[in-house]
């Protein structure tokens, strides 16, 4: 056989095998894009799928599927029965948990979700306010696809720094540790629109508490340094000696483009004590025109009092993340890697947390404050 | 000396630079998927460290298989095992010579299949993997060394791109879980090092390649600069699995690397992962065929064969091999027991071997 004839041959004989592997025809396929998961009687699972059926005739029609069993995989097998096309779930982007089922545990369901090379790791996942079921099978006027709405609604909130990014990733890499507790957003129907209402704070796999939305840029830095973000705060106007001529007792102000930079030091490890430092550029945004911040002193003032107020809302998120005994922001691991004598930190660690101190300081700079004064 | 010296025509020689290639081409292949977590076992936070220090070890090993190359003007281990232990002896260690060429042959697309099979076809026979990448392996092999060679250039330059889409997973990078920075006893971060044999080996096919370089004495550098290539990409991707995962995930997740890919999405292209473990088969199969020419070296001297009809019965006997493998488990068990063979073949053997060979050398000079 000279290698020239025999090359023609190689090439059958590769075309023939390569025809062999299952074919996966696009419409032939519906993709799933969400996924929901409820608590159901008996402790059984009640998944809801949206799925998203590929015709190439018409526009595409999303359908939307639920059913009840011991498995996610079960259940999953199940809405297959229902549906005309074999169901893909290599394009799922968001997986909903009902509250109810949040409370009982989640681990179980993440775990099913990572062990499955088929999911993406960068899906989101989130907690529903009340069922997952009754807020995707809800009708909405202006969604027209439930899950590719959902997956914007969390993609492009957590870009503007207004939610917690909760990757499958990201929460299983806190999941798995006991050092930290995972985060998820929490999502609500509100009439015909759908909203990110919070966050749901988890202690091994289960939710335990809340925060609402208005808590989560606080929340976002003590846990990531990040670019861009809006905070509206209220301050005490007595405080602020400018030439104002209002009586009102609490003035509200804006501030936008927040930069902000924060920083942790264990200075004591038996109690723990964390010094955490936040450093915060921003640009004053909304101001009562009456008041007008013009020389100098005026600008520290306001700035002491803009610290001041995010130090106190940071030191009562800490303590209610301790109260709850559930660290999302991750002291846990900025302790073992602060500390060399803490090599058996992971089964301790959760006795300590209630216990640990933080002594917050926030050093707030205006920048500038817009074209007009 | 005796009649083993090497008729190598000028034909069927190369340039030493090519060297590089070919060296960090067999150092790059199925064990990039998952060492990350084998280090880690051991060395935890300090695992990049266990990196370096294993390829330290390396380097050493090269040197000392240069000197020992060196001692012959041109000859390759095979010969070298002749020379100093005789018929039988030398016999019996070239036999496990080219079994360990052919074992490694094994683990690459056991892995590879496996791997193939977990996370694109599920529902595909393995033996059915197995059987395409042997008959690409064939066609290669019998275009001869010059061929092999060529396919390493390639499949050195193709895959370069996957270091690029490494850096997305950056985005949720976590500092913290590199610290504290040496907090592991040198013990452990041996014993990570230890762990990756199976991931770092490759580069003893210079034993066997070594009769085939045109300029020698050049040949050294070119090796080096090789070794000093693949620590570096390890030691990159080493780092990003480490600021990636927390170190109880790192311990749970099988094939870390191909984790770190599911988590990039491109604009046009969703789940990279699915493209790079299909694109891993130019990655690896310069890999199996410079194993298959290595084992083929000392079969030759034997028996006298053609290479054709090596290649079949060899790619024949692996394929009966692979048959009996099935489960994840098995190939756990596998790749542990190849990691310990490899080690004392590569880094145990050209010890033992340069010492005896000094030794036979003076006493011969007196």
């Amino acid at each position: 056989m000279n290698s020239l004839k025999s090359i023609p041959l190689f090439m059958a004989i590769l075309i023939v095998l390569a025809g062999c592997a299952n074919r996966e025809i696009l419409e032939r396929t519906s993709l799933t894009t969400l996924l929901g998961y409820d608590l159901a009687e008996d402790d059984k699972l009640a998944a809801t799928a949206v799925i998203r059926q590929i015709n190439p005739d018409l526009e595409s029609k999303v359908e939307v599927q639920s059913a009840t069993e011991e498995t996610n995989r079960g259940a999953l097998m199940k809405i297959e029965l229902k549906t005309s096309k074999k169901i893909g779930v290599g394009q799922l982007r968001v997986a909903l948990f009902g509250e109810e089922l949040a409370k009982k545990g989640l681990d179980d369901s993440i775990h099913a979700l990572i062990m499955n090379p088929e999911v993406s790791n960068g899906i989101y996942l989130a907690v529903v306010e009340g069922k997952a079921n009754s807020l995707i099978e809800s009708k909405y006027k202006n969604i027209t696809d439930i899950g590719q709405h959902i997956f914007q609604l969390i993609d492009h909130n957590i870009e503007q720094n207004h939610a917690l990014s909760s990757t499958l990733h990201e929460v299983n890499r806190d999941n798995t540790t006991k050092l930290t507790n995972f985060s998820l957003p929490m999502l609500k129907k509100q009439g015909e629109f759908i909203e990110i209402s919070g966050i749901a704070l988890f202690n091994e796999g289960k939710m335990v508490g809340s925060l609402p939305s208005e808590d989560i840029l606080y929340a976002k830095m003590i846990r990531n340094d990040f670019q861009d973000g809006t905070l509206e705060l209220t301050l005490p106007s007595a405080t602020l000696k400018m030439e104002s001529t209002i009586s009102e007792e609490d003035i509200q102000i804006a501030i936008d483009s927040i930069k902000s930079t924060r920083k942790f030091k264990l200075v004591d490890t038996a109690v723990p004590e964390f010094n955490l430092t936040i450093d915060i550029e921003c640009l004053l945004q909304e101001i009562q025109s009456e008041l007008r911040v013009s020389d100098m002193k005026e600008q520290k003032n306001l700035e002491k009092q803009i610290n001041k107020k995010i130090e106190s809302e940071i030191k009562r998120i800490i303590q209610y993340s301790q109260e709850i005994d559930s660290d999302i922001f991750r002291f846990g691991e900025q302790y073992r890697a602060q500390n060399r004598q803490a090599k058996n930190i992971n089964e301790r660690w959760h006795e300590m947390y209630p216990d640990m101190k933080v002594n917050v300081t926030v050093n707030a700079k205006v920048l500038r404050d817009g074209v007009f004064q | 000396m005796m009649n083993n010296k090497l008729q190598v025509t000028p034909a069927q020689m190369f340039n030493a630079p090519v060297l590089f290639f070919v060296i960090c081409k067999v150092q790059i292949g199925v064990g990039v998927y998952g060492f990350q977590s084998l280090v880690y076992e051991n060395a935890k936070q300090d695992s990049w460290i266990s990196i370096i220090l294993s390829f330290v070890v390396c380097h050493l090993i090269v040197f000392v298989m240069f000197k020992t190359l060196e001692m012959y003007d041109s000859n390759d281990f095979y010969g070298i095992n002749l020379d100093l232990f005789g018929k039988y002896l030398g016999n019996l260690l070239n036999l496990s010579l080219m079994l360990y060429y052919g074992i490694l042959f094994f683990a690459v697309i056991q892995n590879f299949s496996e791997v193939m099979v977990t996370w694109v076809f599920p529902d595909i026979d393995p033996s059915f993997i197995i059987i395409t990448i042997l008959l690409l392996v064939i066609y290669t092999f019998t275009g001869g060394l010059r061929v092999i060679i060529g396919l390493c250039f390639i499949g050195f330059f193709l895959p370069q791109w996957m270091l690029a889409i490494l850096l997305y997973p950056l985005e949720f990078a976590n500092i913290n879980y590199l610290f504290p920075i040496l907090d592991n006893d040198f013990i452990s971060l041996l014993k990570g090092a230890y762990a990756i044999s199976f991931t770092v080996v490759g580069f003893e096919v210079i034993t066997a390649l070594y009769p085939f370089v045109k300029e020698k004495r050049k040949a050294k550098i070119y090796v080096h600069l090789g070794l000093l290539y693949t620590m570096i990409v390890y030691l990159f991707v080493m780092l990003v699995t480490l600021l990636f995962f927390s170190g109880e995930q790192l311990q749970r997740v099988i094939w870390a690397t191909l984790s770190l890919f599911s988590i990039v999405r491109l604009p046009f292209f969703e789940r990279i992962e699915i493209f790079t473990v299909c694109f891993w088969i130019i990655v690896i199969l310069p890999n199996l065929c410079v194993f298959a020419w290595s084992a083929y070296r000392g079969f030759n001297r034997v028996i006298q064969i053609s290479e054709k009809k090596f290649i079949l019965i060899f790619t024949a006997l692996i394929f009966v091999g692979t048959l009996l493998v099935k489960t994840q488990f098995q190939m756990k068990v596998i790749n542990e027991l190849v990691g310990h063979i490899s080690f004392y073949t590569v880094f145990a053997f050209p010890l033992v071997l340069y010492f005896i060979a000094l030794f036979k050398k003076k006493i011969l000079k007196r």
